[in-house]
């Protein structure tokens, strides 16, 4: 993974929210559970060991999901290995920023659940305003997506999990 | 100043670099092939990207992906270390069309030092005395028994393309002359794409002396002293000191002043060193490295100066950090390249190493990026680390490079160090007189001659 210089992240949340969130995570950590989800007035937030970007947080915290993976990443630093190892994986071939979509604002590639075949466009990388497109090693079903919209990639990092 | 500097580059150079980029408070990307995950210089990296696979084409020697890096990195500056594209102009002009810095030499001098016979003739133009030769590439029209006679016997027949001592074969006498030229044209051609040769003086006993220089890029530049690189094996540098055993004040105010004066004129940006073959008194240029070299610590050691710093400060528009009449030599020191091979068979010796005890004290470095648990991968070259030791005089230098010889532990894999700990016992080499075919000779068996 493309290690970043520390960014402060929970812009959105309020300090109690942020707060309960690492709670959590460390809970996760600490404990041998997978997720844990609370909810309470106005509240709803679900924390598990392996994030999937695109689907299982609730609409009205979808303005929490990126800060939600980033908070998370204690957690799912230790599930990122298991992504490489993953059989499904699929590694990114080269460095670069990838991109869900053709170009900004069309319809994304494929989204969780979409079913693909062989050689089938995944994303692409861009490298030095060359657009790459990313195909698909084998016939299968995209259980999760690993990178985010224009996240910088570099050689090897899981990509997407194709099972 | 560069705000972040990209390491194009691994093992005990990438950490060097890593250092001087940590003192001057610049951010630091290191990129690795998926082998050297684990490097210490990767660790220690404010960021760092995995740019490929293994093999060097594919990771250190791949433009696009280091491009790639710089451009997600926002990475300013590319230090590119040695080997690799260190000297490679093409590399430099494709940075400076994406705006980016090289750290080193502009892409002309890189070009012009890189055809070796191109460099001789330049060499020759601005004073620097050469080795009697050829006059340029011996083409087939040409007759090269006539060349050779007149350059006088033994004859070595150099690759135009070669360097670093690669691509050469003598010729003894007249008889050998044919062969020698064929062989060398086929190497070449395989070796570098290019079967040009050239015709040079053979010196029997030479020393391989450098000189070091730092050029501004706007006319300024200095020299920084001697090193004294003759023990070799298979052209291959081994140990290296500074100053030479053999060469007085006086010489090195000699040669130091005409390859200074040579540098300005070049208006020659960054670090470089000038090699020459050095026998009965006299200097012969060879060649020129445009990039920072592996036994660069030994100058440091003895002039107190951080090469690596002061190749970012010029590279970034700085000034030279002493004016000639102000760098002093001092004490002595001796350098170590301590490589995973077998003492003996010299083969490769990659793996993990299970024990590993760095030599410490007063006057005593180690530049190495191993640590204990480490994995020396088999992809690239054997150097585990180099052992640079500084003293007031040659004698104390030795001593205290016995002693650091004798404390350095690592196990778990072979390498050169009982080769080291013969050597620094070795008579000839406690009264500094060797030449550059000393080290062969003695590990042949000979008594050296």
């Amino acid at each position: 993974m493309a290690r970043q210089p520390d960014e402060k992240v929970a812009a959105k949340f309020s300090s109690e929210d942020s707060a309960l969130i690492r709670e959590l995570a460390l809970l996760l950590d600490e404990t041998s559970l997978s997720e844990i989800e609370i909810e309470r007035a106005g509240l709803r937030l679900r924390v598990a060991r392996n994030i999937s970007i695109a689907a299982s947080v609730p609409v009205a915290m979808s303005a929490a999901a990126a800060p939600l993976a980033g908070v998370a990443a204690p957690a799912a630093a230790a599930s990122e290995t298991d992504f490489a190892k993953h059989p499904g994986v699929v590694p990114s071939p080269m460095v670069g920023t990838a991109y869900w979509a053709p170009e900004p604002g069309a319809k994304p590639f494929i989204e969780v659940g979409s079913r693909v075949t062989a050689g089938q466009t995944l994303l692409i990388i861009e490298a030095m305003k060359t657009m790459n497109q990313i195909p698909s090693p084998r016939a299968g079903t995209v259980t999760q997506i690993l990178v985010e919209d224009g996240q910088p990639v570099e050689f090897g990092e899981p990509l997407v999990i194709i099972e | 100043m560069f705000d972040k500097i990209l390491i194009a580059n691994r093992g005990e150079i990438a950490l060097r670099i890593l250092r001087a980029c940590k003192e001057l408070g610049i951010n630091t990307v290191a990129v690795h092939s998926t082998a050297d995950a684990d490097a210490m210089h990767v660790r220690l990296a404010d960021e760092s990207v995995c740019i490929g696979p293994p093999p060097s084409k594919d990771s250190y020697l791949n433009v696009p992906a280091l491009l790639a890096a710089c451009e997600i990195t926002g990475a300013e500056a590319v230090h590119p270390g040695y080997g690799f594209l260190s000297e490679n102009a093409r590399f430099a002009e494709i940075l400076a069309d994406h705006n980016l810095h090289f750290i080193g030499p502009k892409a002309e001098h890189i070009r012009l030092m890189g055809d070796k016979i191109e460099a001789k003739k330049t060499a020759k133009k601005l004073g620097i005395p050469v080795v009697p030769g050829s006059d340029g590439a011996v083409t087939p029209d040409q007759d090269a028994m006539a060349i050779a006679k007149s350059i006088g016997f033994p004859v070595l027949v150099k690759a135009a393309a070669g360097g670093g001592g690669r691509g050469m074969k003598v010729a003894h006498t007249e008889a050998d002359l044919a062969l020698a030229l064929t062989t060398a044209a086929n190497e070449a051609k395989s070796a570098f794409g290019d079967a040009s040769v050239y015709l040079e003086k053979y010196l029997q006993k030479p020393r391989h002396i450098e000189i070091q220089v730092l050029g501004d890029g706007r006319g300024g530049a200095i020299h920084l002293g001697e090193r004294d690189c003759s023990l070799q094996r298979r052209h291959q540098k081994v140990w290296e000191e500074g100053p030479s055993p053999v060469i007085t004040a006086a010489a090195r105010a000699r040669i130091g002043q005409t390859v200074a004066k040579a540098m300005q004129e070049m208006k020659y940006l960054g670090v470089g060193t000038v090699e020459f073959l050095y026998e009965d008194g006299e200097f012969y240029f060879i060649e020129m490295n445009t990039r920072i070299q592996v036994e660069h610590p030994v100058t440091e050691m003895i002039t107190g100066l951080d090469l690596v710093l002061e190749q970012i400060r010029v590279a970034a528009g700085g000034d030279l950090p002493l004016k000639q009449d102000e760098v002093t030599i001092t004490g002595h020191s001796i350098e170590c390249r301590v490589n995973a091979e077998n003492p003996v068979s010299f083969r490769p010796s990659p793996g993990k190493i299970l024990q590993y005890h760095p030599p410490g004290g007063l006057g005593v470095r180690i530049d190495s990026a191993v640590y204990q648990g480490y994995v020396i991968p088999p992809y690239y070259d054997s150097l585990v680390g180099k052992l640079i030791v500084h003293g007031k005089t040659r004698g104390e230098c030795l001593m205290r490079l016995r002693r650091a010889l004798d404390e350095m532990v690592v196990d778990g894999i072979e390498t050169t160090l009982p080769l080291f700990r013969a050597l620094v016992r070795e008579p000839a080499i406690i009264d500094g007189d060797y030449h550059i075919h000393w080290l062969e000779q003695y590990l042949a068996g000979q008594q050296p001659g």
